[in-house]
């Protein structure tokens, strides 16, 4: 009985040391999370013994009960970076230790006070050949159903892109996008959409475009360069292509926040940004990064395309996220 | 204290602790969050936005009730009257469905009812059609896809209700001159209303709080509440807000079920099933 109670304690001592030397990231899964794993958590691992358990898909709702519970399974997450800033203000994330993260060659538009940049990411328009006469060649082209008649995919979700599309269609120059004039997205938004098909995530966005079941859409340039690569039939539009960022935070009171820390530092490295960005089509957000990488990779990366390029504004989208997600979804139950 | 009460105990300390006190805490946010008050209610009840989820959600809910209705009956009657054997296998096989993973099966709808899928490919190939027909991303996508899923809890209470009923009745009733639709309507009809009411309430409320399903057969025009509070939690952080709308849907599906019990009462909806 002794022998027994003694092999328990002796188990739950080791769990315990073993916790120590532990994190969790969470991502959103797929193609993406496997880079990182890959690019980041492999190599993290190997050099400083910290072992890294995945878990995912990022649930903003997840992360506040977490913090507000006081239990927090998250070390480091991959988020949108309008809600890291909107988390931030909200008090749910840990401010970055730059003592512990080198912060000079990290692109100051991705770097704030609570998170890193995890990579960022553009906008594209993209095509199925098959199902498409011609080459669209800009947004506006995706609101022309006479011209281009077929289903449109978009992103689903109330975020940064889609209503800048119908504004940019509509004519508004990239330099007045800001403030967003709601009503107007949302009425260019009505002359299409009983021909939208909403993507939900990144491999749906795939399906769509990849079986024609959509003609064209909106897609992460990520997304678009894994189909090039599998050899799809899918044409893609870079003109006026939009950036956005995800980050990496850390939720607030996370357990293992020094080894989150070490881990942020090894993730926004030049090396860890040109493994990452080689395998999943995404630009580094390491200005140091680029010269890790090779020239066929640097080409195919968003910012080979800044030409006609378009920053959307996290700030305005962190402000105003509440307001335009209530309006938006609003406007897709009609 | 009532007799046996003791050794009901540790199941009323189960329920309240598992059931009563997370619903009055969901209850208790609805009413506190972000500030004290009834502003979320009000919100909700309020705003045509909301009204048109709710008014959805009934419709989705009514319309997957009357198909499953329609097209339960002829398979449970010949469940009833089947040899047992033979009957027992086609038990199986509407359990087996039952045991396969949701999404799976929703998945396998996209594949058949979306514009390029399996039956629009077929229906354009014999040349029936020369457009697509739009299966998917609206309310028929979604009756199909639930309709399916709902059958099991539909079929399975009415046949045993139809078990009890007299085979004699219908031949009687034959005798006396009936047509078919006349002993249909006049002794099948009403003997089997319990079953029917309790398979119906059960895919009604089921349906009501849906999610999976509508998600990815639906369109967002066709949104249903469960999908809408989800939004609530997850994307808007909205708790509060999330929490009304979970209230308000438990309130009328208890409203539902209280009316049930008046209608049919209780002994008799449980022992259809």
């Amino acid at each position: 009985m002794k022998l027994i109670f003694t092999g328990i304690v002796a188990g739950l001592l080791a769990t315990t040391a073993a916790k120590a030397e532990e994190m969790v990231f969470t991502s959103w899964g797929g193609t993406t999370q496997e880079a990182q794993t890959k690019s980041w958590a492999e190599p993290f691992t190997a050099a400083s013994g910290i072992k890294v358990l995945q878990d995912g898909p990022t649930d903003y709702g997840k992360l506040k009960a977490m913090v507000d519970a006081g239990s927090v399974n998250w070390d480091v997450v991959d988020v949108e970076m309008d809600f890291a800033i909107k988390a931030a203000k909200d008090g749910l994330l840990e401010p970055i230790d730059f003592a512990a993260v080198p912060k000079a060659d990290l692109d100051p538009r991705f770097t704030t006070d609570h998170a890193v940049g995890s990579f960022y990411y553009s906008f594209v328009l993209a095509w199925n050949k098959g199902a498409v006469s011609g080459e669209p060649a800009g947004w506006a082209d995706m609101f022309d159903t006479k011209k281009f008649p077929g289903k449109r995919t978009f992103y689903k979700w109330s975020a940064p892109g889609v209503i800048e599309i119908a504004l940019l269609a509509d004519g508004v120059p990239a330099d007045k996008l800001y403030p967003l004039d709601l009503d107007r997205a949302f009425k260019k938004l009505d002359t299409i959409k009983s021909d939208i098909v909403w993507w939900s995530g990144g491999a749906e966005s795939q399906q769509l475009i990849a079986s024609g079941e959509a003609a064209f859409g909106q897609l992460w340039n990520g997304r678009v360069f894994a189909l090039q690569h599998d050899e799809a039939d899918v044409g893609v539009s870079w003109n006026q292509n939009l950036t956005a960022a995800d980050v990496l935070v850390v939720p607030k009171g996370a357990k293992n926040k020094d080894a989150a820390m070490k881990f942020l530092a090894a993730a926004s490295s030049p090396a860890g940004q040109a493994e990452f960005a080689a395998s999943s089509g995404y630009a580094p957000v390491n200005t140091k990064a680029k010269a890790e990488m090779a020239a066929d990779v640097v080409k195919s990366l968003p910012d080979a395309h800044v030409d006609g390029q378009i920053n959307l504004d996290m700030n305005y989208w962190a402000e105003h996220r509440d307001e335009i997600a209530t309006r938006w979804y609003a406007w897709q139950a009609k | 204290m009532p007799a046996g009460f003791n050794s009901l105990l540790p199941a009323l300390v189960l329920i309240v602790l598992f059931f009563v006190v997370p619903v009055l805490a969901l209850l208790l946010r609805s009413v506190t969050e972000p500030e004290p008050g009834l502003q979320n209610y009000a919100t909700l009840l309020g705003d045509g936005t909301y009204a048109r989820v709710f008014f959805n959600t009934f419709l989705v809910a009514a319309v997957v009730t009357a198909v499953t209705v329609v097209v339960a009956f002829p398979v449970a009657w010949m469940l009833a009257i089947m040899p047992s054997a033979l009957a027992s296998i086609i038990f199986g096989v509407i359990i087996l469905s039952m045991w396969t993973n949701l999404l799976t099966r929703t998945y396998a709808w996209m594949v058949l009812l979306q514009r390029t899928g399996v039956i629009n490919r077929a229906l354009l190939a014999i040349g029936i059609i020369d457009q697509p027909l739009p299966l998917i991303n609206n309310l028929t996508g979604v009756t199909i896809g639930m309709v399916y899923i709902m059958l099991p809890f539909m079929i399975l209470p009415l046949v045993g209700t139809l078990r009890a009923i007299d085979p004699m009745t219908l031949r009687a009733a034959a005798l006396c001159g009936a047509s078919p639709i006349q002993a249909f309507r006049r002794i099948l009809l009403p003997l089997s209303l319990p079953g029917l009411a309790a398979g119906g309430l059960m895919v009604f409320v089921m349906s009501l709080g849906y999610f999976v399903t509508p998600a990815l057969l639906g369109g967002t025009s066709n949104m249903m509440l469960a999908e809408m509070i989800a939004q609530m939690i997850q994307s808007l952080l909205n708790w509060g807000l999330g929490s009304a709308a979970a209230f308000i849907l438990l309130v009328v599906i208890m409203a539902l079920y209280a009316l049930q019990l008046r209608l049919v009462g209780a002994r008799r909806m449980t022992g259809g099933i």
